[in-house]
């Protein structure tokens, strides 16, 4: 037998801070404003919900009827009286349990509607603000840890929807009427019930403390993998090359084993609740036979009445313990639930702004831009220059100069700490981004494509375009006699590890997409890179003719791509060190003169 | 569920424990009603108070009996589910850093994450059901129907004339259940596979403001994961009603047929009420019987696809630390190798034959799609070759231990792919007990430890998922460092310059010339390719030429017309 290895996982300082006060200004992240969001989300349905809950009720009642009918029928057969109605008793009950049976189905036939819409609805957003919030957000965050969030932990809500929801409703419905009977049949002995009370409200506290900090920890830890495994199966081919399958086991290892730690302590706390449940009832009960018995030695009550009492003591206990049993799955959808909702708290980009139809005159001025204060010095510094619009430009330094970041200011995909990017006579912050983007076409360094057929990624960049315009911008990006040799041209489905076209093949296919897209500014981040240099020069005509009477600006090594610019930039550790007409430059001789000479 | 189930083995011991202690747990639950119904007759009805305390006394001590050995039990049960999913776990992940490139081909990334997650997490659930409540309601039933043949057999068989029918009727709902759930598993790695593309395209979808082009489409993903499990949800819940409803007719007809006995004074009435009793717990149980064959139905499902991986057999290769030392020299030799991809239909490199000597520095060139990544891929031996062979310092690659081989490449690919972590932490990569020194000495070599030196946190800063912080040159130039610093005899550098200014670029071949390692390079640059002893020219797949730059200038059209592209901008 295996040794139990589980350290205890929970300081004292952990359980004190999960349940202590909140600083002020800090965000009330507890359970009764995560619950209420979720309860907001189920609240869309109301009329389903209305209906469910309605036929929770009657399917209580109906739960109810049939044995006092089948009780009162008993007490007939004890009393030898006649049973000439039998029959239709009978009848009437086959009726009822009908009832009961189409009355529990279908609330939870429409339960599951109410629940899976709730979790499709908060799914659907979480995936929506992933796009508006700022590129930061993402700049240190996992992928497969974001996507644990839509997956894992939302399927915690799921689950407790599908279950919990009409289990907790009848219980307390239950509970309520049997509350009611006991007080009326005698109000001292229900208070007496009710003395465990609190102690069972301080032993939930006691646990629920201590597993709502567990499922918290579980569902980090579960996001945590998640990261781990898509980072590493999506770099197979470098895990392989490196030989380092045994050192990602380690680090799956580590934490595989935190999942079973924290889930080994949530579980084993969870199950707690029921149990004290169970025994504190018992005690209850114990109790509450001793007073009657006691009440009923001075004659305050009768031994009938007590008799009646400690039976609906007893049933007390039943839907008590059923909510105690719900509470596990309640607890850990609370805690997927909230890691879903700090995501959805998180502050979106800035989209305010008009709609403005640009020409294309760009400027910056003294624009600064640091991208975390890791960064000793800032990416950008004191940047200003002037782009008439329809100009080309060239961007040129070394890596890490910032080029790449001028790109990323101008698209807005980032905001410049410091200084004025004016486009035409309005500053950027005037304009709002989808304007400005969908006026705007950016061929990135690392061309991306989706899961979908050629042609559908082409169309990326204008989403109404026709098919013609998709094979003429193709052709234009010189990417159609590769697709023409593919099985089936323009609908090939690509793959996620895109094993069927090269890079190069890639990069021609981001570049259609910018064609089509028939921008006013054009921004090519190092577009031809994995290009070979006699297709690169097939492309080097259409790119010009594309960048003609259109604002371009170009980052690029080779220099017979940047041959044509109109003007060029040249930057270092962020700053411009020389700028001017493609001509200026060369007679200078200054930085860029020597290197059209190399 | 075969494979999947060899995991409990280990936690027989534990497991049986835990069951144990259910039944201890279950014992005493079904003794407390007993005891309350001693405490009303014997205490209560007779007015004696010392009886009342008595049997509440006993009543709570069972109950904390009760408590001991239901948390001993959850304790007990938390170990088995949670070793048993850790295992789980374990294992899966193994197998898939086991498998072959081709094989990764046929499994998407998405399915082997939900795979890992949702699905073990499913199997959990139901390993710890059965250790926890599964049995209540078979013994609460047995424990019943017994009480009620004791009672009256004739009575008690109207209860379970039922049972094969229901019986049927619930294996009936499992396989259907089983299909159905697999579907909502597989509905779920299509939200996955959505959600991993959009945010590893978030910077193109805000470029192009596509986010909620993006929502569109992930609200059809979505929908069907939501139609499916709504489906598969109603369908399993039908199991409850009419479990409940053929349960409670039987009742109505034992009453029915009770009556005409106790006129015949065949059975006492009070034995007809308890029979009825009993049927009412029976009925209870059944609501935990729907839940465990639900939960039963989804694991099977899951396990089911956990286990799709487990039992690949073909399409693994060998991950265990492989001691043998690394290849000395590093000669290839293809002989007419053709290759393609096991997802596309064309061959992606067609009879292809040439051969490197040790310690030669070749420059591999050719149009974009030509295949020259691929060869690369063949060599570190990511996927076997359709026909032909590849011969390293003269056996053929398939005879070479798969570890010795890759230990002996070091390898810089296309998209300089980093890891999140820290500088070092992915430079180590490259020999995971490297000192400071060497790995100094790397980035040097790479010209990247200037950059590195002017961050805050110098080795030590974070670097995001694919390097995300990073500039392409600087990425690039980690990579190379990376591969730098990886004790090998072969060198492949796919590409891997092309975000470097040509500066930089000089310095970094300047310094690797010391090296006298094989190397391949593939580039875009004649200037590079120049550099290099010979030059493989590919074509289409196919070789198009091999030689000194001199040669093919001479003699390779093709060649010429490359050098001819990268000089016009001179000769303008």
């Amino acid at each position: 037998m295996k040794i139990f290895n589980y350290e205890p996982i929970i300081t004292k300082e952990q359980i004190k801070n999960a349940s202590g006060k909140k600083k002020k200004g800090e965000r009330a992240q507890n359970w009764t404003y995560t619950l209420k969001r979720i309860l907001d989300f189920v609240a869309e349905q109301k009329m389903l919900l209305i209906t469910v809950l309605l036929l929770v009720v009657l399917s209580s009642a109906l739960a109810l009827i049939g044995p006092f009918i089948i009780g009162r029928l008993i007490d007939q057969f004890i009393d030898g009286s006649s049973l000439s109605q039998l029959q239709y008793w009978l009848y009437g009950l086959a009726v009822i349990y009908l009832l009961y049976s189409l009355a529990s189905y279908f609330q939870n036939y429409w339960m599951v509607s109410i629940a899976q819409q709730t979790v499709f609805r908060i799914r659907t957003q979480l995936y929506g603000h992933f796009f508006r919030l700022p590129l930061r957000f993402f700049d240190k965050r996992k992928h497969g840890e974001l996507m644990s969030r839509a997956t894992n932990d939302i399927e915690t809500i799921s689950a407790t929807l599908n279950s919990a929801f009409i289990q907790v409703v009848s219980s307390i419905l239950t509970l309520t009427g049997t509350v009611a009977v006991m007080l009326w049949l005698s109000p001292a002995l229900t208070l007496i019930t009710m003395l465990i009370v609190p102690l069972m409200f301080y032993g939930m506290r006691w646990i629920t403390k201590r597993t709502s900090l567990l499922f918290k920890q579980q569902q980090a830890a579960i996001g945590e993998m998640n990261g781990l495994i898509e980072e590493s199966i999506t770099g197979q081919h470098v895990v392989k090359a490196f030989s380092q399958e045994n050192e990602m086991l380690r680090q799956f290892d580590e934490k595989n084993t935190r999942i079973r730690t924290v889930g080994f302590w949530a579980l084993t706390y969870s199950g707690f609740i029921p149990k004290v449940m169970n025994t504190l009832n018992s005690l209850s009960f114990a109790i509450v036979a001793f007073a009657g018995g006691l009440f009923a030695y001075y004659g305050y009550i009768s031994i009938g009445t007590i008799i009646i009492f400690t039976e609906y003591a007893r049933q007390f206990t039943r839907p008590l313990n059923d909510l105690a049993n719900q509470f596990n799955t309640v607890l850990s959808a609370l805690a997927g639930a909230e890691r879903v909702f700090l995501i959805m708290d998180e502050k979106e980009d800035k989209t305010v702004g008009e709609n403005v139809e640009i020409l294309g005159n760009v400027r910056f001025q003294n624009v600064s831009f640091q991208y975390d204060s890791q960064a000793s010095s800032p990416t950008l510094s004191n940047v200003s220059f002037e782009v008439k619009a329809g100009q080309s430009v060239a961007l040129i330094g070394q890596t890490g100069a910032g080029k790449t970041t001028i790109m990323q200011l101008l698209t807005g995909l980032y905001e410049k700490t410091d200084g004025k990017i004016v486009f035409d006579d309005m500053n950027i912050e005037e304009i709002s981004k989808a304007s400005l983007r969908s006026q705007m076409a950016f061929v990135l360094q690392d061309p991306f494509l989706f899961e979908m057929t050629i042609k559908e990624n082409i169309r990326y960049g204008k989403l109404d375009a026709t098919d013609e315009e998709i094979y003429e911008a193709a052709k234009k990006a010189n990417a159609h006699s590769f697709i023409d040799k593919l099985p089936n041209k323009y609908d090939t489905i690509l793959s996620a590890d895109g094993s069927q076209i090269s890079q190069g093949q890639k990069q021609l296919l981001s570049i259609a997409r910018a064609f089509v897209a028939d921008p006013k500014i054009l921004l090519l981040d190092e577009a031809t890179s994995s290009i070979d240099t006699v297709t690169e020069l097939h492309i080097q005509e259409a790119l010009e003719k594309l960048m003609e009477n259109r604002t371009s600006f170009i980052i690029a090594h080779r220099l017979n791509t940047i041959r044509k610019v109109d003007y060029v930039i040249v930057l270092k550790q962020g700053k411009i060190i020389e700028q001017g007409t493609r001509q200026q430059l060369i007679e200078k001789q200054g930085v860029f003169g020597q290197m059209l000479n190399v | 569920m075969k494979t999947i189930f060899q995991f409990m083995r280990r936690y027989k011991w534990p497991a049986a424990i835990a069951f144990f202690l259910m039944l201890l747990e279950l014992t005493s639950d079904l003794i407390q009603p007993l005891f309350m119904a001693k405490m009303i007759n014997e205490g209560l009805l007779e007015e004696n108070l010392s009886n009342v305390a008595f049997w509440g006394g006993c009543l709570f001590v069972l109950a904390l009996f009760s408590f001991i050995s239901g948390v001993l039990n959850s304790f007990f049960s938390a170990h088995v589910a949670h070793s048993f999913g850790f295992d789980l776990r374990k294992a899966l992940y193994s197998k898939i850093q086991s498998l072959t490139m081709a094989t990764y081909l046929t499994f998407p990334t998405s399915g082997l994450i939900t795979r890992l997650t949702s699905d073990v997490t499913q199997t959990m659930n139901i390993v710890f059901m059965m250790l926890r409540i599964a049995m209540k309601a078979p013994l609460m039933t047995i424990g019943s129907l017994i009480m009620a043949f004791i009672i009256n057999a004739k009575l008690a068989l109207i209860l379970c004339v039922s049972f094969p029918f229901l019986l049927i009727f619930l294996v009936w709902m499992v396989s259907i259940g089983i299909k159905l759930f697999a579907r909502v598993q597989h509905r779920l790695d299509f939200v996955n596979r959505q959600l991993q593309e959009g945010l590893q395209a978030v910077r193109l979808i805000k470029a192009y403001m596509r986010g909620q082009y993006e929502e569109s489409r992930f609200l059809s993903v979505a929908e069907n994961l939501k139609f499916d499990t709504i489906k598969a949800t109603r369908v399993m819940e039908i199991a409850l009603p009419v479990l409940q409803f053929v349960m409670n007719i039987s009742l109505l007809i034992v009453i029915w047929v009770g009556a005409d006995a106790i006129r015949e004074n065949d059975i006492l009435a009070g034995d007809l009420a308890a029979i009825i009793n009993y049927a009412f717990r029976m009925t209870a149980s059944f609501s935990i019987f729907s839940f465990i064959i639900i939960a039963y139905a989804r694991a099977k499902a899951s396990a089911e696809r956990i286990e799709e991986i487990l039992n690949v057999n073909e399409g693994t290769e060998e991950v265990e630390k492989n001691e043998a030392p690394i290849l000395e020299d590093f000669s290839i030799r293809f002989d007419n190798v053709s290759f393609r991809y096991p997802t596309t239909e064309q061959y992606t490199l067609q009879n292809l034959s040439f051969s490197i000597h040790s310690g030669e520095k070749i420059a591999i060139m050719g149009a974009t799609g030509s295949g020259k990544s691929t060869i690369l891929q063949l060599i570190e031996h990511f996927y076997e070759a359709n026909s032909g062979a590849i011969y390293i310092n003269g056996h053929n690659i398939k005879e070479i231990p798969l570890q010795q081989l890759r230990r002996s490449i070091t390898y810089v690919p296309q998209q300089s792919l980093l890891f999140s972590g820290t500088i070092v932490d992915n430079l180590r990569w490259g020999q995971n007990e490297a000192s400071l020194e060497q790995i100094i000495e790397a980035t040097k070599k790479a010209q990247i430890h200037q950059s590195i030196e002017s961050f805050d946190k110098q080795y030590e800063t974070m670097i995001g998922q694919r390097g995300i912080n990073l500039s392409g040159g600087q990425k690039q130039r980690l990579a190379i460092a990376r591969a730098l610093l990886k004790p090998a005899s072969l060198l492949i550098l796919d590409d891997s310059t092309s975000a470097l200014d040509v500066a930089t670029e000089q310095k970094l071949w300047e310094a690797l010339d010391s090296e006298s390692l094989t190397m391949l390079v593939v580039t875009q640059k004649i200037q590079t390719a120049q550099t290099a002893d010979r030059i493989l020219l590919i074509d289409e797949g196919q070789l198009h030429g091999f030689g000194t730059h001199e040669e093919l200038l001479e003699t390779n059209e093709l060649y010429a017309k490359i050098v001819a592209s990268q000089q016009e901008v001179l000769a303008e």
